[in-house]
């Protein structure tokens, strides 16, 4: 028997319009198909419903969820109902006003995207220039005492000036430092052989790290999401499926994780037909991998599967083709030579990036 | 937003080795870090950015009093709220137990240094 938890965490996602254009964005694929966004008063509710539903922590995001004009609102609102508030913003649209008014409504917490260290490379990346409103974004959460966290999504483009990353991020002296490795889903999937680091590249990143931990970054809470091609086991996506998590999306479709969408036949509810108690309970998109009784072989046998529940289910989708198979990051995965494969389709070709497409 | 965005993944963070007999003197709460009473489950949490921990009475009263005070005067402040007090030297190895592992999660600071 599984026991249902409450959820703690909910990725409220406002919009998928961004001004910039991130090759590894997680929106999904075909971002048109959703531009009916929820309306205020909608996600209010949706709030008030996850607060009673459990949940601690809101995490506002996008798209550029600063787009929305009604974000102090529901920041307040997320306040009022005692939650802790979360923004992660790509920065471009952020200034002083826009900070002033963060604050005052009661945010607790700013993630700043930085994509490169490298004015140049990074404004490529985002495909639009960005770097300078960045740092500027930076400073003035800083002088008004926010905590930021800096986010680098590493690759095979940047991860050579991970040195720059952490000088950066000293300089700018934010308070938390997160390194995330790309994780193959959405366009970072379609992008994979272009964003795949070698071996040699995440082993030097790795010592970086490890060095500027213990020396010049000691202060620095740094969080570092290891590439998963390169482990021998997955994670435990989201601590599993249905189990502590639940992500709203523009469009009030509600799913067990933020890339669920790129599973074919699953059908996702909607909170504009149902409360969110009622989809974390009964949702048969939720039940689907839930728990651990589900899962096939090798992982039923395996005395991991309560530490990872078989891994990530988008990335077992999208390799194998069954969301139901265990990820092929493990070893064990009858799947896992689709790994090896892809690392090695990565060294040998450097394809151009495809930028996600729909802007503000 | 990127995939990292919601814990979706397993962070490597080592806690720093950080000596038994290290002192906390003036111990803040990291900007990052909320106390929360959670009235639903009947908890105290510490709250920060993807994620939390599940605190007990008495590192909840602690947390609660980390402004930067010097830790002496935080001890007395405990010592106070006790229905049949102590003296402050019991509490003492327990409250820098207690502050040293919020600092080695990064939740706590001292002001000290
Ligand atoms: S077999 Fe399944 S449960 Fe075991 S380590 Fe691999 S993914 Fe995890
Ligand atoms: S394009 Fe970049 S900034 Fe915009 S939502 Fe995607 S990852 Fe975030």
């Amino acid at each position: 028997m599984t026991t249902l938890n409450r959820p703690l965490a909910l990725l409220a996602e406002l919009t998928y319009r961004c001004p910039l254009q991130c090759p590894y964005c997680s929106n999904p694929l075909e971002l048109g198909r959703y531009r009916q966004e929820l309306d205020t008063e909608t996600w209010i509710r949706v709030l008030g419903e996850a607060s009673e539903l459990g949940v601690v922590q809101i995490h506002f995001s996008g798209g550029e969820p600063l787009v929305r004009r009604d974000i102090y609102d529901l920041v307040r609102e997320a306040r009022r109902l005692e939650l802790y508030s979360n923004m992660s913003t790509g920065a471009t649209v952020v200034d002083g006003t826009t900070l002033d008014r963060l604050r005052e409504a009661g945010l607790d917490h700013l993630q700043v995207s930085l994509l490169d260290t490298d004015p140049d490379s990074n404004d490529r990346l985002a495909g639009t220039r960005s770097f300078d409103r960045k740092r500027e974004a930076v400073r003035g959460a800083k002088e008004r005492g926010f905590p930021v966290t800096l986010n680098v999504v590493l690759h095979r483009q940047n991860l050579d000036r991970i040195e720059d990353v952490i000088r950066i991020a000293l300089e700018w002296n934010v308070d938390r430092l997160e390194l995330a490795n790309t994780q193959y889903t959405g366009w970072a999937f379609r992008n994979r052989a272009a964003l795949m680091p070698t071996r040699a590249q995440f082993e030097h990143a790795q010592a970086v790290v490890e060095r500027a931990r213990s020396g010049e970054a000691a202060r620095l809470d740094i969080l570092h999401v290891l590439p998963d091609y390169y482990q021998e086991l997955p994670k435990a996506c989201l601590q599993g499926w249905g189990n502590v998590f639940m992500n709203v999306a523009p469009d009030g479709a509600v799913l067990p994780c933020q890339t669920a969408r790129e599973i074919t036949g699953l059908e996702f509810p909607n909170v504009r037909d149902q409360s969110l108690q009622a989809i974390w309970t009964d949702a048969p998109v939720f039940q689907r991998f839930r728990g651990t009784d589900w899962l096939p072989e090798p992982c039923r046998s395996c005395d991991r599967r309560e530490v990872d529940f078989g891994g990530c289910r988008c990335q077992a989708f999208l390799m194998t083709g069954d969301a139901g198979a265990t990820d092929p990051v493990c070893h064990l995965s009858p799947h896992h030579h689709l790994v090896g494969e892809a690392l090695k389709e990565a060294e040998r070709s450097d394809p151009p990036l495809q930028y996600r497409v729909m802007s503000v | 937003m990127r995939a990292g965005a919601a814990g979706r993944h397993v962070a490597l963070r080592p806690a720093p080795a950080m000596s038994e007999d290290r002192v906390i003197r003036r111990p803040v709460l990291a900007a990052h870090a909320r106390y929360r009473w959670d009235k639903l489950r009947d908890q105290h949490q510490l709250v920060f950015p993807e994620g939390m921990i599940v605190l007990n009475d008495s590192a909840a009263a602690i947390v609660q009093l980390c402004d930067g005070r010097p830790t002496d005067e935080l001890i007395a402040a405990l010592v106070a709220k006790l229905k049949e007090p102590i003296p402050a030297s019991e509490l003492s190895d327990d409250v820098q137990g207690c502050l040293r592992h919020l600092v080695e999660r990064g939740l706590l600071r001292d002001d000290a240094e």
